[in-house]
């Protein structure tokens, strides 16, 4: 027994030591230093840039060994899905390492909380500094809107790489069939999905996504176009009568000219269906169009045409905002590399050639080029130009902790796609999320 | 004279290189994890993590449904998914006992469930469930029955996704029971068959209780998976929908890496590590118990 | 009825019985090889489509666009590695657990098991980087063996528990060492309980997601991570995803097939001997 307890006692004590001795040795990565070489100062540079499935990321891909001749830094890219990615740099940029240097980030999603963390780098001071910025990259010639997205307490968390807004896309056959026009108002949006519900031929007036958390975006349209708010002065209002109707709406919409399953769509199942040629009109982000207009992916493609979000008692106010930007880790060692990729990864020709591809921008004058315009359709560009003009930068509450936010603005949703009481569902988590705001002040 | 040492040491020389491997892979993090368990910290290199003793731990037993509830669905999910394989891994395993044209190739595809990568098998599956365009709802019309909303429903979220686990999971109850039906003597069943017994009665008195220790261990390696499901119920609900499909497991990500509330995130993982550790020394004291 | 009849009704519904239980166990990967021929808007038809046009595109994707031939050699090495070293450390452990009643040690080491692996991500993310070995092959092989060994171990106190205690004292008594008659004698005969605990080992660490996510880096991405790939922010490539899925299972069903005769094997020499 006591040899026992000993062995015991001599196995923890190993276990400890050696888990200690393997934090205590070791030392991080250094990068090597440039050659002094005025030209290319930052040569021999290696630095690591995180990035996200995207097709802007794709298109750069295939312009990084322009940027690794011209300047001789190496970049080392990775790229993997957004939610893997959130999770990734959370576990890098808490360990403080500076293992990343570049990033690409949801400004909506993970500003807030990612400022608070300290994990951004201020590029105000690079994007005023003229030498660090010549004045030929354009500083002012971004949109307000995306721009004000990524300031977050004064300071700039990323330059805008990718924007969206919320737009309806319906069946031009189905519409004028029924001689129906493009809804105008929220009114004819609900018209146009009775009148076109057709469960028996197997076609649903309209489809969006219905699962509470991602169901959030699209609902604040409705919400804003209604007259209502996420939060006002301080707190959140998504018990005023305005955003009671505009959840009615969105949950009505579902409830009774939806197909069924919503609960659990996502834009992806959501998208399937009206590629399908199962619903008649789908509200979504414009950023989604190829899956349902690419011919390999959509039975009904070359039937697709885009609408303006209709208007509400106060106007058509969809989301216009930046839904990826482009930052520097504070932690990285590589401040000034990572500024001259970020520098060239946002300039007015890179920008130029991935909008090209069809990738939506936050430059103006990429937009006013016709380079910049012939990826999509003309009603496409028009419809994003025109809700760009009034959009609303913001398609969730900007709180710290936007997915518990998410969640809890959802279950109002989920109320009101099931036709539960909708008023006492928007009280109960009303509270909870003023409950949320007030934890978040300490 | 090495050999010797060895020999009389046998006991340690053989486990101490795994034992050790074990303590020193898992040191660190579990004792990390206490202690974020006993703060509250967002992982911000700026704002250092607030000490607040046992208050995770207090907010989770005393001021959280979601946490009793997650707890709730992942015993169900277990019990529920551990039976059906259990039974459905037994059947399949005496069906497979004996030769037949093929078996080799038959054998090997019954792996093919549990040999999929979990996250493609959610996707797949995800698909099938759709209600309008999935292949699930497509049998059920050719069957004339009622189509289901599945992983879209709050009611069946959650048996959904055991048939999900079962479908995945009974072929390894199956192959593990199999290896131990093979390998038993035949001495017991030409005695039976001697003394009159039929295949039925063979079954019960004779098969049955002589594979339970295999049966056992295949039982508990399966419980402290199907405790800890991610993989599918990730890929196909992320918890939801309204959290109906919410786990332990999954509400502790979500709570980490979600919401980044490291604190609360730990405290779940420390009680949820306590449960299936209960879970499991219960299940071998039963095991050991029924063998003796 | 004769003996012959009720002989043959059993016999057919024998195969009756293992068809539809086989069709159902297999039918979604048939659904994903299906799938992977298709374009996206036949995939998501409904009815589903049986008879279409099938296309090469998603495989040419999969191995053009992507570096999949890296993946699978990445996956490879790891779950090998993992699986081996697993074996090496777990079967003279599960041999000494079995014949010597340590349940003590057996339970620390089903301990690693039972941590949930979530626990585990930030701390050895910090760990692995103070020693400098994140995105190296011998980092995962180390974090996959958490996987296999305790799998392994457990496994085989099973089947050692079972060796009768006579074979290893008449090795003994012609004069070898405990441990050579482990090597000896009671390795060989453990032969099926080692392919089937190696399989299994093997096959977790081929699909584990978790840790491989984060630990991994550009050189030593995953296949199941690496699936991924086809989920972008605004498209979902099923047809791409459903190809990747297919190469992912793949190389573990041919190993499966081939070692799958070595079970047999070992087991019918197992009944013979009675």
């Amino acid at each position: 027994m006591k040899r026992f307890q000993r062995t015991w006692a001599l196995i923890m004590l190993v276990a400890i030591l050696g888990s200690v001795a393997l934090t205590g040795c070791g030392g991080t990565k250094e990068a090597p230093k440039g050659t002094s070489n005025s030209d290319k100062p930052y040569a021999g540079t290696t630095m690591r840039f995180l990035a996200a499935n995207h097709p802007w990321t794709e298109t750069l891909k295939t312009m990084i060994p322009d940027f690794e001749a011209k300047t001789g830094i190496k970049v080392q890219m990775e790229s993997i899905t957004e939610n893997q990615l959130t999770q990734k740099l959370t576990v890098e940029l808490t360990s403080g390492a500076g293992t990343v240097d570049v990033f690409m980030q949801r400004p909506l999603q993970e500003a807030k909380l990612f400022d608070k963390n300290g994990w951004y780098t201020d590029l105000t001071t690079y994007m005023n500094d003229a030498k660090k910025t010549p004045a030929e990259y354009g500083a002012s010639d971004y949109f307000q809107g995306p721009m004000q997205t990524e300031t977050v307490n004064g300071h700039l968390t990323g330059v805008p790489i990718v924007t969206e807004q919320e737009i309806v896309y319906y069946r031009k056959d189905l519409f004028q069939a029924a001689n129906l026009k493009a809804p105008k108002t929220i009114a004819d949006l609900e018209a146009a999905a009775k009148k076109l519900n057709n469960p028996d031929k197997g076609i649903y007036g309209i489809v969006m996504r219905g699962k509470g958390n991602p169901a959030v975006t699209q609902f604040s349209s409705f919400l804003y176009s209604e007259g209502g708010n996420f939060i006002e002065n301080g707190k959140f209002v998504l018990d005023s009568p305005a955003a009671t109707k505009a959840v009615t709406e969105y949950g009505n919409l579902l409830k009774n000219y939806g197909p069924p399953g919503v609960l659990n769509m996502e834009w992806p199942q959501a998208a399937a269906i009206f590629a399908q040629g199962k619903a008649a009109m789908w509200v979504d982000a414009n950023s989604l169009y190829k899956n349902v207009t690419a011919p390999d992916k959509s039975t009904i493609g070359d039937k697709v045409g885009f609408a303006m979000f209709p208007a509400g008692d106060k106007g058509a106010l969809p989301y216009s905002v930046t839904s990826w930007g482009l930052s520097i880790a504070k932690s990285s060692k590589n401040q000034d590399a990572a500024w001259e990729f970020l520098k060239w990864a946002t300039s007015k020709e890179v920008t130029t050639k991935i909008q090209s591809t069809g990738v939506p921008s936050a430059r103006t004058s990429v937009w006013e080029s016709d380079e910049g315009k012939k990826a999509w359709p003309a009603d496409w560009v028009s419809v994003a130009l025109e809700s760009g003009k009034v959009g609303s930068p913001a398609d969730r509450p900007l709180v710290i902790n936007v997915g518990k936010a998410r969640d809890l603005v959802g279950n109002i949703i989920t109320a009101a796609i099931t036709g539960k009481d909708v008023v006492a569902a928007a009280k109960t988590n009303n509270d909870a999320l003023n409950q949320l705001l007030t934890e978040e002040a300490k | 004279m090495l050999g010797r040492w060895v020999e009389k040491n046998l006991r340690w020389v053989f486990t101490l290189p795994a034992v050790l491997f074990i303590l020193v892979m898992m040191a660190f993090p579990i004792l990390y994890t206490a202690r974020v368990s006993l703060t509250e910290w967002s992982m911000s290199a700026v704002t250092p993590p607030k000490f607040v003793g046992l208050a995770n731990y207090a907010e989770l037993f005393l001021r959280d449904p979601r946490f009793w509830l997650a707890t709730w669905r992942t015993f169900y999910f277990t019990g529920l998914a551990l039976l059906v394989e259990t039974v459905l891994g037994v059947a399949l395993a005496l069906l497979l006992n004996r030769d037949f044209p093929g078996q080799n190739v038959v054998k090997t595809l019954f792996l093919l469930p549990m040999v999929a990568t979990p996250v493609a098998i959610g996707m797949v599956w995800l698909l099938m469930f759709e209600p309008t365009i999935g292949f699930a709802n497509y049998v059920l019309h050719l069957l004339h029955l009622p189509p289901q909303l599945w992983i879209a429903s709050q009611t069946q979220a959650l048996p959904s996704l055991v048939l999900v686990d079962v479908w995945q999971w009974t072929p390894m109850i199956a192959l593990i029971v199999l290896a131990g039906l093979v390998s038993l003597p035949s001495d017991p069943f030409e005695a039976a068959a001697v003394d009159g017994a039929n295949p039925l009665q063979i079954l019960w008195h004779v098969t049955l209780p002589m594979i339970r220790p295999t049966v056992g261990v295949a039982v508990i390696l399966r419980a402290i998976d199907a405790l800890k499901t991610f993989d599918i119920i990730y890929s196909m609900t992320q918890g939801g929908p309204n959290y109906a499909s919410e786990t332990l497991n999954i509400y502790g990500y979500t709570l980490g890496f979600s919401y980044f509330q490291m604190g609360a995130a730990s405290s779940l993982l420390m009680i949820f590590f306590a449960i299936v550790l209960g879970v499991v020394i219960f299940l071998n004291w039963a095991r050991r118990g029924v063998i003796a | 009825m004769t003996r012959r009849q009720t002989k043959l009704i059993l016999n057919v519904l024998f195969y009756v019985v293992l068809a539809v239980s086989l069709l159902i166990f297999i039918f979604p990967f048939l659904w994903m090889i299906l799938a992977s021929f298709k374009t996206q808007a036949q995939i998501t038809a409904y009815p589903p489509q049986w008879v279409f046009q099938p296309t090469l595109r998603n495989y040419v994707e999969v191995f053009a666009g992507q570096q999949f031939v890296q993946f699978i050699w990445n996956s490879l090495v790891i779950a090998a590695g993992a699986t081996f070293f697993g074996l090496v450390l777990g079967l003279p452990a599960a041999y000494s657990i079995a014949r010597y009643k340590q349940s003590g040690l057996g339970m620390t080491i089903l301990v690693a098991r039972i941590v949930p692996g979530i626990t585990f991500l930030i701390p050895w993310f910090i760990l692995f980087t103070r020693v400098g070995i994140v995105d190296t092959l011998p980092a995962l092989i180390l974090t996959h063996m958490l996987v296999t060994m305790p799998f392994v171990v457990w496994v085989m106190i099973a089947f050692f528990e079972g060796i009768p205690a006579e074979l290893v004292e008449a090795a003994r008594v012609d004069g070898c060492t405990e441990q050579y008659a482990f090597l000896r004698v009671v390795l060989p005969i453990s032969g099926p309980g080692i392919i089937t605990s190696s399989i299994l080992a093997f096959v977790f660490s081929w699909n584990n997601f978790m840790f491989s996510v984060i630990l991994t880096g550009a050189r030593t991405k995953t296949l199941p991570v690496a699936i991924f790939n086809f989920l972008s922010y605004s498209e979902i490539n099923w047809g791409g995803l459903m190809a990747a899925a297919v190469i992912i299972t793949l190389p573990i069903l041919v190993i499966a097939m081939v070692t799958q005769k070595y079970i047999i094997r070992g087991l019918t020499a197992g009944a013979v001997k009675g």
